[in-house]
């Protein structure tokens, strides 16, 4: 069975600010991403994780070099289309959580649904759904703001599986959690690796988490010092 | 994203910080308010207007009488300029000259005059006016309903027939109960007595007329019975019948009407001067008093001009702030793959919601307090209480939503800058703001 490749990136260049304020973040990244795999990111803080996450998860553009999704080149794509990607293919964790803290747990899973302008009676169903799987259906009405932070992360995957995406992008998601909580959401995380076959990106420096990924790419200020795949053979 | 979902979750934005939106609501409001109130009010005292403009004889109305007698008009009313002029025996000065034959036939040739519209002014006078139902007698005064399409608001019956065979009378308010009806619909279709009294002898002549309406309270025709050409002429025969021939048919002035649709009343006054004549049009008569009033008006838009542009100010106001307090959330929804022109759309429909409610909530309000206004006035005691078909606040659909679509476009325009803030956030940037 060979493994369609989801991501790849080629001479990967990223750089904040200008002339002498110029900081170079990425410096040069090579990787391929299967489908289906389980991929840590690991480094200090700094190194440039979260940077290389959001160019892969196509939120910012790189300074230079190609990002490849599916084979398909994203430098040149309208933000239209970049939008609608993220929108269909991609489910993101933040370690923050990043909910509308007003609005009730269900309203804050319809986003991407929202979003994508989908029915209110469809929408409403697959949201149950997905909190279902993160078996937190009891609390769909609550506000977000009066869940515990592990319940506040069920949610943020709810919204993040809710429009069964092929990727899922987590930013240190246990990195507001105690580790007992935070071993849940990995677990949850990895069942849904298990059962739907959706591909894990999950940026950390928890060595534990990273060790129950298939695959670990440690950064070192802006460079890939070791990736586990070495059959991939990076330069 | 559905539009019907952006202007929900607009209006859901908006009542998350209530007072601000209620701040901003209130000052559109009193933007809205005024500007709303103040255009019915034109539209009310305008179409007043017209209709009493209507009632003098229309658009194509114009009053004609000979060039020698408007001078000696205004040497009398000290409008001219006011210089000593020499006596000329072949010229009848500072005195009124009838109209002549000749110029009474070059009148009805002028193609801005519709043929046989002239009617001669004649003044008819009646001493009297009595019904068989009192003793008493009561001073009326009467003419002959001018030509053309005229308007006369009534409160009861209509108009005279101006060309009926039958003596036809319609009174001016208040004579329905003196003259012994119960009410002004009750004497609709009654025959009453209008007497007058022969010069020579003192002895009174008896009209009998037909009521066919009373009339409402208006500014212009004021306390006059209006007559048709029969009765009109009768009486005025019977006020001249001791005049030498000559002087029985002498005119002073006519009324016409000319073709307002085809002429201007410059033109039309250019031709009547040629065959040395002038004429006054309504506008002549009433134009200056709506002017005058267009003038207040004006003045009252201003104001409500310039709450309305402080109105604009809060808006932007208070979306610059949503926008600063929603960063994370404009990240999310970016990241989430919501366009940004949806987010500059979904800033855009909260302005022109405040725009709305404010406006709503103006009309509402303006509504309310004009209507309370016209039943206070028209009330016994009332200032109006004279002038029932006066309404002094008019409110037309056209207007009413014409002036909301504006001010929401104002509010829409104002929330542009906002909406191109909130649209231009990085969604990175939004998410590592902690
Ligand atoms: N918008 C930015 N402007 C300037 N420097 C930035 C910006 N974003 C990130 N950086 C810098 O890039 C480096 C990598 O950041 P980041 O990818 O967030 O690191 P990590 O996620 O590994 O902690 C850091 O030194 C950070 O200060
Ligand atoms: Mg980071």
């Amino acid at each position: 069975m060979t493994k369609e490749i989801l991501l790849s990136t080629r001479n990967l260049h990223k750089s904040y600010g200008k002339k002498e304020s110029k900081f170079d973040a990425l410096k040069g990244i090579d990787l391929e991403i299967d489908e289906g795999e389980t991929v840590a990111i690991i480094g200090k803080s700094g190194s440039g994780k979260s940077t290389l996450m959001h160019l892969l998860a196509l939120l910012d553009r790189p300074t230079s070099g190609t990002i490849k999704l599916n084979g398909i080149s994203t430098n040149r794509l309208k933000n239209k289309r970049l939008n609608h990607l993220r929108n269909k293919e991609f489910g993101f964790v933040f370690q923050s959580f990043f909910m509308n803290a007003d609005d009730t747990v269900l309203n804050n899973v319809i986003l991407p649904l929202k979003i994508a302008g989908l029915g209110y009676r469809e929408r409403k169903r697959r949201a149950m759904e997905a909190l279902q799987i993160v078996e937190i259906e009891d609390k769909a009405k609550n506000k977000a703001n009066d869940l515990s932070g592990g319940q506040k992360q069920r949610v943020c995957i709810a919204r993040a599986i809710v429009n069964n995406p092929k990727v899922i992008f987590a930013d240190e998601p246990t990195g507001n959690l105690d580790s007992v909580t935070g071993d849940k959401i990995t677990k949850l995380l990895f069942d849904l690796n298990k059962d739907k076959g959706i591909t894990l990106i999950i940026v950390t420096h928890d060595e534990d988490i990273a060790s129950k990924c298939k695959r670990q790419i440690r950064i070192t200020d802006g460079k890939v010092i070791s990736d586990s795949n070495i059959k991939k053979g990076q330069k | 994203m559905k539009t019907l979902d952006i202007i929900k979750s607009a209006n859901q934005n908006l009542l998350r910080n209530k007072l601000r939106t209620v701040l901003t609501v209130l000052a559109i409001f009193i933007g809205s308010f005024t500007i709303i109130l103040n255009t019915a009010i034109q539209t009310g005292v305008n179409s007043f207007i017209n209709g009493q403009v209507e009632a003098y004889g229309g658009d194509g109305y114009v009053i004609i009488m000979s060039a020698d007698t408007m001078n000696a008009l205004g040497d009398q009313m000290g409008v001219s300029s006011g210089e000593p002029k020499e006596y000329d025996p072949d010229k009848i000065q500072n005195s009124a000259t009838p109209i002549s034959e000749k110029q009474l036939d070059e009148l009805n040739e002028l193609s801005s005059i519709e043929k046989n519209s002239i009617q001669p002014m004649h003044n008819v006078s009646i001493s009297y006016a009595t019904s068989d139902k009192t003793d008493k007698k009561y001073i009326l005064e009467a003419s002959i309903l001018p030509p053309g399409e005229v308007n006369i608001d009534t409160v009861a019956g209509v108009k005279p027939d101006l060309d009926s065979e039958e003596n036809q009378i319609t009174l001016p308010p208040n004579y329905a109960s003196v003259l012994g009806y119960d009410s002004e619909e009750a004497i609709v279709g009654q025959t009453i007595t209008l007497a007058v009294q022969d010069q020579v002898t003192l002895a009174y002549t008896d009209f009998e007329a037909k009521v066919v309406g009373v009339q409402a309270s208006g500014i212009i025709t004021q306390n006059s019975a209006l007559i048709n050409r029969v009765l009109g002429d009768e009486i005025y025969e019977e006020n001249t019948k001791y005049y030498p021939e000559n002087m029985k048919n002498q005119v002073y002035s006519v009324s016409a009407e000319f073709r307002y649709k085809d002429y201007s009343a410059e033109e039309v006054k250019d031709q009547l001067k040629e065959i040395g004549l002038v004429g006054m049009t309504v506008d002549d008569i009433v134009g200056s008093i709506q002017s005058f009033f267009d003038v207040i008006i004006t003045v009252f838009n201003i104001f409500g001009m310039i709450a309305l542009l402080t109105a604009a100010i809060g808006i932007i106001n208070t979306l610059f702030m949503s926008v600063q307090e929603r960063t994370r959330e404009i990240g999310l929804d970016k990241a989430l793959g919501m366009p940004s022109s949806e987010v500059f759309l979904s800033f855009t429909v909260e302005a022109v919601s405040l725009g709305f409610w404010g406006s709503l909530l103006g009309t509402g309000v303006a509504m309310a307090a004009g209507f309370g206004a016209n039943a206070i006035f028209h009330a016994a005691g009332g200032f109006l209480e004279a002038f029932p078909t006066f309404q002094l606040v008019e409110f037309t659909p056209y207007n009413v939503i014409m002036l909301m679509l504006v001010i929401m476009l104002v509010a829409f325009l104002a929330g542009t800058l906002p909406a191109q803030k909130a649209a231009s956030k990085d969604p990175i940037d939004a998410l590592r703001y902690e």
